[in-house]
């Protein structure tokens, strides 16, 4: 566990320990709270959309994205 | 909720500011700004930051907090007022 920084700044950040990482501390999770441990799993998003008139293909979107927390250890280092 | 009936609806046509145009705006910043906190600690735990960019992370983040309570204050929304109950998905924000 690394070290609280010292200061009101610091405070901000430590009021989620609690709620981010007990085991089971409420009842019913918030849904930041869950979207929040995806992020840190890391999510793929894919997508296909086809937009035609009358039957006739006219534009194609694909999508594909990863949507996941800053980890230096695994994407290099981000400033 | 009572049980087995169909969702409470949501007025979005009422005069009560709770459900106006404003809230629903600073209630995804809300999100997105709590969700941000959250992504911070994590960042934080990790490790890597050095001791200036946790300062800035920290007040960045205490200054974003005040400036939502501002904001919400300008519109005489609460707290709660921006926390959308999603039925069976729980509450979008945690119940302090």
């Amino acid at each position: 566990m690394t070290a609280r920084p010292a200061g009101p700044a610091g405070n901000t950040l430590a009021a989620h320990r609690s709620v981010a990482d007990g085991p089971g501390a409420t009842e019913t999770v918030a849904l930041v709270d869950l979207l929040d441990r995806v992020l840190a799993r890391g999510v793929v998003v894919t997508g296909e959309v086809t937009l035609s008139v009358a039957d006739v293909d006219l534009v194609h979107i694909s999508l594909r994205a990863l949507i996941s927390s800053v980890r230096p250890d695994l994407f290099g280092e981000q400033p | 909720m009572t049980g087995g009936g169909l969702p409470e609806r949501v007025a979005v046509d009422s005069p009560s500011p709770e459900r106006g145009l404003a809230g629903l705006v600073l209630t995804i910043v809300e999100l997105l700004r709590q969700l941000m906190e959250r992504q911070a600690l994590r960042r934080l735990e990790y490790g890597d930051l050095s001791d200036d960019q946790v300062e800035r992370l920290g007040s960045t983040l205490m200054m974003l907090e005040q400036q939502m309570t501002e904001l919400r204050e300008h519109f005489g929304l609460t707290a709660e007022d921006l926390n959308l109950d999603l039925g069976p998905l729980g509450p979008l924000l945690p119940r302090d």
